[in-house]
C-alpha cells in the first residue's frame, strides 16, 4: 500500500497511508470541537486537509490572492540564536536583523524586542529601548511593533516581591495565592502601560502583548486592562498574542466585563480582546507531540476557524515551534511548517501569521 | 440510599469540591455498614479522576482542584477510622520534583506537584533552578520512588540527561524511577536519555507516576 512520508508532533518522520491521515484529520477536528464546544470541520474541509498532507510537494503555499500578513515576533532571536545548538546563529545586531527580516525574508510587519522579552525588565531600561526603536524606525519601512511578554511569573518570589502562588496553592492557601496574584497583576498592568506609552512617544507603530496568560487568568486580566488603557491614551496598533489554547485558571475567579477568564478558548478570548480595544489577535493552539502533524493541524485549524468566525478584528494565528500544528522540535521541518501555515489561512481563515 | 447511589454521591461531592457533602457521604457509608475500601475505590477515587480530567480540559481550575482534593482527604479520614489496620490508606509513593538548574519556569511543574499530592503521593518540591546534585541528595534523604524533572528550554533539558548520569554514579538509579516533562521535552528525548517516563501534561504525569509505582 502506498504510504506518505509525514511527521509526528515531535518532528519524527512517519509513514502513513491516506486512510490513516484521513482518520487523524477527522480525530483532530473532533477533539477541538469537543474541547472548545465549537463546530468540527466539514467533510470537504477534511478532504482538503487530507489532500494537503498527501501531496508530494516539500513546500506548499496558499492560492494566489490568498496571501496574508506575515509578522515575526520574539524580535530577531531566531536569527541570532542558533536553534540547533543553542548558541550564536548569525551575529548581527537587532536593527540589522530586523532589516534582514524586512528586506530578505519579506516580513510585512516586525517587532523590536529586548532579549529578556518581558515588560518588567524593560521598564528600568526603557530609555535605551526607546533609542533602539527610534533608530530601527528610521532605517525600516514596514510597521514596527514593540513586543514583550506580560510574564506575571516575574512578579512572584524569587523574581519579584509577591508570594509565589505555585508555593501557596499546594499548601491549600488558596485565598493567599489569589490575593498575591491580584497584587502582582496590578504591577504587571502598570509596567505594560508604562512601556507602551514610552514607545508611543518615539513613534512606534504598535505594541505586541506576546505570550499573554502564560501564568494564567490574572495575567490575562492585567493585559486586557493594559490594552484598554493603551487604546484610550495612544494611537498604537495593539496586538494580543496568547500563550496557550485555553486560559489557565491559576486564580479561577477573575473576570473581565463579567466574563470569567479561566478556561476560555480562542473564539472566546478574541471577543474580550476586541472589547478591550485591541486591533489584532494572535490565537495559540498547542501541539500534541504524540499525535501526527495531520491530527495537530486539523485540530489547530478548527480552533482558528471558530476564532476567525467570531472575530471582528484581524486574526494572526501563531504558527511556530509547538503551536499552530507545527511540530515541537528545535528546527521544525519546512514541509510541516508550510502545511500548518497554509491550513491556518485556507481553512482557519486567518488574516495573518 | 442504595450502595450505588452512595458511590455516585461520593463522586459528585468530590467533583463539586464540597467538603461538607463529602464528609456527610462518608458518614452515611459508615452508618450503612459499607466496606470503606469500596467506598474510597468506587466513589471518591473516580470523583478525583474526573476532577483531573476536567482540569486537563480547562473546565476546572487549580484552586478548585485543591479544594476538591481537600474534600476527598476529609472524607477518607472519616472512612479510615473504620478500616482495619492493614488496610489503612498508604501513600502512593515518594516523589522528588523540580525544575532543572538554569531554568526558572515552574508553573507547569508546580501543577504536576499539586496533582501528585492530590493523588496521594508524598511530594518534595525542590522548586526552580535546582542544582542537579540536589535531586540526588533529596532522593537519598527521603528514599524517593520517583524523581521528576522539568525543563522549558533546550539549553536546560540537557540537565535531565546529566541527572540520569549522576543518579547512576550515586548508585541509586536502580532504586528510583525517573520522569521528565516540560515544553521542549518529548517521548523521544525521554527514550534517548533513558528516563522511565514522559508526560504530555499534568494529568498524564499522575497516571504515568501511578503506573510506575504499580511496577
Amino acid at each position: 500500500m502506498t504510504t506518505i512520508r509525514t511527521r509526528m508532533g515531535d518532528g519524527h518522520a512517519v509513514e502513513m497511508t491516506a486512510d490513516e491521515i484521513r482518520s487523524d484529520v477527522v480525530a483532530g477536528t473532533e477533539d477541538a470541537a469537543d474541547r472548545g464546544r465549537i463546530p468540527a470541520l466539514t467533510e470537504q474541509e477534511c478532504d482538503w486537509l487530507v489532500e494537503l498532507f498527501c501531496r508530494s510537494d516539500r513546500v506548499v503555499g496558499v492560492d494566489q490572492g490568498h496571501e496574508v500578513v506575515l509578522t515575526d515576533d520574539g524580535s530577531v532571536n531566531a536569527l541570532y540564536g542558533a536553534q540547533s545548538s543553542s548558541g550564536v546563529g548569525v551575529p548581527v545586531s537587532r536593527e540589522m536583523g530586523i532589516r534582514v527580516y524586512e528586506r530578505a525574508f519579506c516580513m510585512d510587519s516586525m517587532e523590536v524586542g529586548h532579549p529578556d522579552y518581558s515588560f518588567k525588565p524593560v521598564r528600568p531600561i526603557v530609555a535605551l529601548e526607546q533609542q533602539a526603536m527610534e533608530s530601527t524606525l528610521l532605517s525600516t519601512i514596514v510597521p514596527m511593533y514593540y513586543g514583550a511578554m506580560p510574564n506575571l511569573a516575574l512578579y512572584a518570589r524569587p523574581d519579584g516581591p509577591f508570594p509565589n502562588p505555585a508555593d501557596l496553592l499546594p499548601m491549600g492557601k488558596i485565598d493567599e495565592a489569589r490575593a498575591a496574584q491580584e497584587e502582582a497583576g496590578e504591577y504587571c498592568f502598570r509596567d505594560m502601560v508604562y512601556v507602551a506609552k514610552k514607545m508611543w512617544e518615539v513613534g512606534a507603530d504598535g505594541i505586541n502583548f506576546d505570550t499573554t496568560a502564560s501564568a494564567g487568568d490574572v495575567e490575562f486580566l492585567a493585559t486586557l486592562r493594559a490594552v484598554e488603557q493603551v487604546a484610550g491614551s495612544t494611537g498604537l496598533t495593539i496586538e494580543v498574542g496568547m500563550a496557550a489554547e485555553f486560559v489557565l485558571g491559576m486564580h479561577g475567579k477573575v473576570a473581565y466585563q463579567g466574563t470569567r477568564l479561566a478556561g476560555l478558548y480562542p473564539h472566546e478570548q478574541v471577543k474580550l480582546v476586541e472589547a478591550a480595544g485591541a486591533h489584532v489577535f494572535g490565537p495559540v493552539v498547542n501541539t500534541n507531540t504524540r499525535r501526527s502533524t495531520a491530527w495537530n493541524v486539523s485540530r489547530a485549524a478548527t480552533f482558528v476557524k471558530a476564532c476567525s468566525e467570531a472575530a471582528t478584528i484581524p486574526v494572526h494565528a501563531n504558527v511556530g515551534i509547538g503551536v499552530g500544528g507545527v511540530p515541537m522540535c528545535e528546527t521544525p521541518p519546512v514541509s510541516m511548517v508550510t502545511r500548518a501555515g497554509v491550513a491556518m489561512v485556507e481553512i482557519g481563515k486567518a488574516d495573518g501569521l | 440510599m442504595t450502595q450505588q447511589e452512595l458511590f455516585d454521591a461520593a463522586k459528585a461531592a468530590v467533583v463539586a469540591a464540597d467538603e461538607d457533602q463529602a464528609v456527610a457521604v462518608a458518614q452515611e457509608a459508615v452508618a450503612m455498614g459499607l466496606d470503606p475500601v469500596r467506598v474510597i475505590a468506587e466513589g471518591f477515587t473516580p470523583g478525583m479522576r474526573e476532577v483531573g480530567d476536567l482540569f486537563e480540559r480547562g473546565t476546572m481550575f487549580l484552586p478548585e482542584v485543591i479544594i476538591a482534593s481537600e474534600a476527598m482527604v476529609a472524607a477518607v479520614a472519616v472512612l479510615e477510622a473504620h478500616l482495619p489496620a492493614d488496610k489503612k490508606e498508604k501513600k502512593a509513593g515518594v516523589v522528588v520534583i523540580g525544575t532543572i538548574e538554569g531554568d526558572v519556569h515552574d508553573i507547569g511543574k508546580g501543577i504536576v506537584a499539586t496533582l501528585m499530592r492530590v493523588y496521594g503521593f508524598e511530594v518534595h518540591d525542590l522548586g526552580r533552578d535546582v542544582p542537579l546534585v540536589s535531586y540526588v541528595q533529596k532522593a537519598r534523604e527521603v528514599d524517593a520512588t520517583i524523581i521528576g524533572s522539568s525543563a522549558l528550554m533546550t539549553t536546560t533539558m540537557m540537565g535531565q540527561k546529566t541527572l540520569e548520569k549522576l543518579l547512576k554514579e550515586a548508585d541509586i538509579r536502580d532504586r528510583v524511577r525517573t520522569m521528565v516533562g516540560g515544553a521542549v521535552v518529548t517521548q523521544y528525548w525521554a527514550d534517548k536519555i533513558g528516563a522511565d517516563a514522559y508526560a504530555e501534561n499534568a494529568q498524564e504525569a499522575v497516571q504515568k507516576a501511578l503506573e510506575l509505582v504499580a511496577g
